[in-house]
């Protein structure tokens, strides 16, 4: 019997198991044999799970079968794929990297872990840019995932497999990566909702890091019930990561209130941005009329700095990825150039081999940016911007409960469209402010926009440790506009239902 | 080449130190639980965080924070409130991240200072001295009776992480030079380290020795590492320049490495000074370059040349917090500052009236000082009676019995107060020779007995019953006539035959005082 | 706005960051990096004098510390899983003679 998991949510599979519809196993099963037959087109997945979801899945059903109910956690029987930076043991971590083909790490991380004891069907691996540098996962050493909504486009990235998976229903959850709009823009290149909570809310052990001042990992659902869900699953402190907090909030409580009273900003340098496409602006436009509609106060706030957070993320994302990355030295692990007669050979034939050209390209101009004297005027200077950019969200916040804004200039680009590194950093234009101020946003979908016909989101900015807040209009959107649909072509049977 | 006096009497040195010491006191490594032991099987004291495995982050061992402000106050530092970690890149297989956590501009402890007292030959070192008269201040150090005593500023004190150990194969002795491979072992990686920087204040090799030898006594005192230089949880380098006496600018330093004992230190320094001073007087110059000092040649080999200076690309490490120490946690480390050696035995000579150099030898070997007080504490009103014997007990022979047994200081002897006290008294008294009390000593301390049972069992404990002993001279005196005529004729040398035939009689346990004494008024 | 960086500027970068690049891949390099040094123009946009710098986000957080208590480590075997070379329970690497004799 087919269950139809592509169209179902986290919570209705849930639930399913819970009331004795079907059996966890049954779910992994189809879960697999859905990704085996419907990956090849997106290639969302790195490495499928098969046997840690199908022995997940056993566990979950001896514990029913033992009257345990009470024990099964809130994502008992939910497939969840884990963005390929995330470490897993008995997968492997790879980063989309040929640096780390094949390396099975020795340790699982945290997020990875909260997952799997809420009791969820680990179901694998996702493709992603290579170590999460870019913006469409055509940097992956594996080659491109493709947007399940028009094959011949980008998913977007770095999280592009996680937000494809979703898309293409392949998984109900997935959980991505977001260091510049990494979760945010290929969610709104999929269409699906895609969280980037707080700096600190969720723990980043165990995600290999890029930009450790900017890294943060959030769920990409197609519901915002899911999100919340997952969130709740993932928040709170880990005493492995220092910058880890424990504000845990039940993310679910407030999404339906809705949005009367709430005072929700629109940023007037962002709808007047260069290169922000009228199809993007008309998006936003209407999400915050339908907003409006429903009883929220729109009200227009400055971010005087923001136009400054491009420049000083292309500071501080490659500055940390510069030393974050030199740990791979084919020492440890990682791939080695053999026959080298020298430790200094081992070193450049091995690192040349082993990283892509953005990965050479980040870990060279942070080398030069760190570098004395180019020190004082870059990265302490972006560092002084962070200050800036944060106090001008922090007033920003004292006038409004949440920003709308647009999440990616445009819709999916083409694969093999942007050739130009610094033109494909302009994907980035909306989003890197908010990983600098450190605060949350998210992409919510709205739709498809008007002339290219594929998905757009809008992204709802939230104040430090007030993800409810974007939770909560992010709900009412999806009311005005209807859950997040699996793409076509990629919707089973049931999914008319 | 000069002696090193030779060349002091032109070239003033200019010496500072770096001095790292590992927290070996500690459990658990800087950043992560893993346990700290030395001497292990390789690679089995790793997690993640010290493989620097990828995703893996650090968390600071609160412990190690207390410990690091512990030996600032130790120092005289201030402690700054608030600093930060930093990263400090450069690739080197020992080091699992290719980034090593150390601090930034700020360390937790910054601007102290330790006295040194140099005397004995080493205070010839200082130039210029001579003639000098105590409580005089000259060249910057005041002049004490038996040598003189300078302080030496600290310039900081920071935090950071060791390196694990490399073993490289295929060269000689297993040197880098001609090695084809090199192991590497992550078990000492992530060790928390302090690194002292000071002031170029020391003047001579004998200063810098010093220093070293006060600082590891002050970690010792205060608990937060074995410093052991053969071990190398105690590490120091040195830099060294001359100029000419009276010039104010500084010459081009060289800095000196591999120095693995206090001696190295010395001799290390002592041979680099005479080395630069050689150069110059050559008409050559100094190159500054790192040394690295070959204790068996002993001379000092050139390492590399550094032709720029080293870029780290130093800046705060993102996944650390920042700190901002509080007060109360500031003084919650103040309340656990032992009394420290110095301060220690200026208490013995003002409350006990040690002479200054006993004093400070039992605050210098490791254990006495605590042994000391433990004895003064049980001999309560007669502790100033008993000071100097038991100080004597311990200077002199604890000293040489653990000497003797190569004993690891005090751990392998198990002394009591009590026990010393009671030796002491009983030499005191007379009851027993001060060579008894050796012997006894020696057998309490071997087999862990208590003193009154061995002299008993021995039979040592010395009459000293005045009426018991004129009976035994009489007795002597009776059957030597003749030879006590020859006595009161003028042959007083035969006054050590009398004691000798009075100690026969007595089994060797009559007091030689009272003898003498007795001896005396019968021959007047 | 940023300095010109001429090629030998670039090939003294990858020797710093351990990349080794051919010729035509150091001519490439050069012109991404100027280009994206150029770009970051916005550093220099605002007057900064005074400001103070943000090094961690959502400040406040200070002095997170853990107890000095014992985990359990890895076995070696395990230490050693990813390791492209070892021996004897070490992990190995070719000569390191010309690597900064500091140690």
């Amino acid at each position: 019997m087919m269950l139809g998991l592509a169209s179902m949510t986290a919570r209705e599979i849930r639930a399913g198991l819970l009331a004795g519809e079907f059996s966890a196993i049954e779910i992994a099963r189809e879960a697999l044999e859905r990704v085996e037959r419907e990956d090849v087109r997106v290639r969302a997945f790195l490495e499928v799970s098969k046997k840690l979801a199908l022995e997940a899945a056993a566990r979950i059903d001896a514990a029913v079968a033992a009257g345990r109910i009470l024990e099964l956690g809130p994502l008992a029987g939910v497939p969840v794929a884990f963005k390929d930076n995330m470490n897993l043991v008995g997968t492997h971590t790879t980063c989309a990297s040929k640096m780390l083909d094949g390396y099975a790490s020795p340790y699982t991380a945290t997020c990875v872990q909260r997952c799997l004891d809420a009791g969820c069907i680990p179901l694998g691996k996702l493709n992603m840019d290579e170590f999460a540098f870019g913006s469409s996962t055509e940097s992956s050493a594996f080659g491109p995932t493709r947007n399940p909504w028009d094959l011949d486009r980008v998913p977007g990235g770095s999280s592009g497999g996680s937000a494809a998976a979703v898309a293409a229903g392949l998984s109900p959850l997935a959980l991505g990566s977001d260091t510049g709009g990494s979760i945010r823009q290929p969610g709104s290149f999929c269409g699906v909702v895609a969280v980037k909570p707080t700096y600190g809310a969720v723990s980043r052990y165990g995600v290999v890091a890029f930009g450790s001042s900017l890294d943060q990992v959030g769920p990409l659902a197609r519901t915002v019930e899911d999100a919340a869900l997952a969130l709740n699953v993932l928040a709170g402190h880990d005493e492995r990561d220092c910058m880890s907090q424990d504000r845990r909030v039940d993310f679910t409580a407030n999404l339906g209130e809705g949005v009367a009273g709430m005072r929700i900003g629109l940023v007037r340098s962002f709808m007047s941005a260069e290169g922000l496409s009228s199809e993007v602006r008309a998006k936003v436009e209407e999400a915050a009329a339908k907003l409006e509609a429903a009883g929220a106060k729109l009200e227009e706030v400055e971010l005087p700095h923001v136009k400054a957070a491009m420049s000083a993320y292309y500071v501080l994302g490659p500055c940390e990825a510069y030393s974050n990355l030199s740990r791979f030295d084919a020492v440890r692990y990682g791939h080695r150039t053999p026959g080298c007669e020298s430790l200094a050979e081992q070193y450049e034939a091995s690192r040349a081999e082993g990283f892509g050209p953005e990965a050479r390209r980040r870990i060279m101009l942070g080398c030069y940016l760190l570098s004395s004297g180019v020190y004082d005027r870059y990265y302490y200077r972006a560092q002084q911007i962070r200050t800036l950019i944060t106090r001008d969200y922090a007033e920003a916040f004292g006038k409004v409960d949440c920003i709308l804004a647009p999440v990616a200039p445009t819709t999916a680009f083409g694969i093999g469209e942007i050739g130009d590194p610094t033109e494909m950093y302009l994907a980035d234009m909306f989003t890197t402010s908010i990983n600098i101020a450190g605060n949350g946003g998210m992409s919510m979908p709205v739709g498809l926009g008007c002339e290219s016909g594929l998905p757009v989101g809008v992204q709802l900015i939230a104040p430090a440790f007030r993800d409810e807040n974007m939770l909560r209009v992010a709900a009412a959107l999806e009311r005005e506009y209807g859950a997040a649909l699996v793409a076509p072509g990629f919707a089973d049977e049931r999914a008319g239902e | 080449m000069k002696t090193l006096e030779e060349v002091l009497v032109d070239w003033e040195a200019v010496i500072g130190l770096e001095v790292h010491a590992e927290l070996t006191t500690l459990s658990t490594k800087m950043f992560c639980g893993c346990r700290i032991e030395f001497g292990a099987e390789p690679n089995v004291h790793t997690c993640p965080v010290c493989l620097g495995l990828p995703g893996a982050l650090p968390v600071p061992n609160r412990d190690a924070i207390e410990s690091i402000v512990l030996a600032g106050l130790a120092t005289n530092c201030d402690i700054e409130k608030r600093s930060m970690f930093y990263r400090k890149n450069y690739m080197y297989p020992d080091m699992a991240k290719n980034y090593q956590i150390t601090q930034g501009p700020v360390a937790f402890c910054m601007r102290g200072w330790l006295d040194l007292d140099v005397e004995g030959p080493g205070a010839k070192e200082r130039f210029g001295l001579t003639g000098a008269k105590p409580g005089q201040t000259c060249d910057g150090v005041s002049v004490t009776e038996e040598g003189y005593r300078t302080r030496v500023g600290i310039t900081r004190i920071h935090m950071e992480e060791d390196a694990g150990k490399m073993v490289h194969l295929g060269g000689e002795g297993g040197r880098i030079a001609g090695a084809t491979r090199s192991l590497v072992d992550y078990n000492r990686a992530g060790t928390p380290l302090i690194e002292l920087v000071t002031e170029p204040d020391l003047r001579t090799p004998e200063e810098a020795r010093l220093f070293m030898q006060e600082l590891a006594r002050v970690y010792r005192a205060i608990g937060i590492s074995d410093c052991s230089m053969e071990e190398g949880s105690l590490r120091c380098d040195g830099n060294v320049s001359i100029r000419r006496r009276g010039d104010v600018t500084l010459g081009t330093k060289t800095e000196l490495k591999n120095v693995n004992s206090f001696k190295s230190l010395h001799d290390g320094l002592t041979y680099e000074i005479r080395r630069q001073a050689h150069v110059l007087e050559g008409g050559g110059s100094v190159v500054q370059e790192t040394r690295h000092w070959d204790p068996a040649a002993k001379w000092t080999v050139a390492m590399r040349a550094k032709e720029t200076a080293d870029d780290y690309r130093l800046f705060p490490d993102p996944d650390l917090a920042p700190f901002d120490l509080s007060d109360e946690f500031i003084e919650s480390v103040r309340s656990r500052l032992p009394e420290l050696p110095g301060r220690k035995a200026q208490r013995f000579v003002d409350s006990y009236g040690l002479l200054a150099r006993d004093a400070r030898q039992l605050v210098e070997a490791d254990g006495f000082a605590d042994l000391f007080d433990g004895c003064m504490a049980v001999a309560g009103p007669r502790a100033a009676q008993l000071a100097k014997p038991v100080a004597n007990l311990l200077i002199n022979d604890v000293a040489a019995y653990l000497n003797e047994r190569g004993a690891d200081g005090m751990a392998d002897a198990s002394i009591r107060p009590a026990h010393l006290v009671e030796l002491a008294s009983a030499a005191l008294a007379g009851e027993i020779s001060s060579r008894q009390a050796r012997e006894v000593l020696w057998v309490v301390l071997a087999e862990g007995r208590d003193p009154a049972g061995v002299i008993e069992e021995r039979g040592l404990r010395q009459i000293s019953d005045v009426g018991a002993i004129e009976a035994v001279v009489d007795a002597v005196l009776a059957e030597n006539p003749g030879k006590v005529e020859a006595y009161r004729a003028g042959k007083t040398g035969l006054a050590g035959f009398f004691v000798g035939q009075c100690m026969k009689r007595m089994a060797g346990k009559g007091n030689p005082r009272v003898i003498n004494e007795v001896l005396g008024s019968r021959l007047a | 706005m940023g300095p010109h960086l001429t090629e030998d500027d670039v090939r003294g970068i990858a020797e710093v960051a351990r990349i080794g690049l051919t010729e035509d891949e150091l001519a490439r390099m050069t012109v991404d990096l100027n280009a994206i040094v150029g770009s970051l123009a916005g550093i220099f946009e605002y007057d900064l004098e005074g400001v103070s710098p943000t090094f961690h986000p959502i400040g406040g957080l200070v002095n997170v510390m853990r107890e000095d208590a014992e985990t359990p480590s890895f076995a070696q075997r395990q230490a050693l899983s990813g390791a492209p070379h070892e021996q004897e329970g070490f992990f190995a690497v070719p000569s390191i003679l010309g690597e900064d004799g500091d140690r």
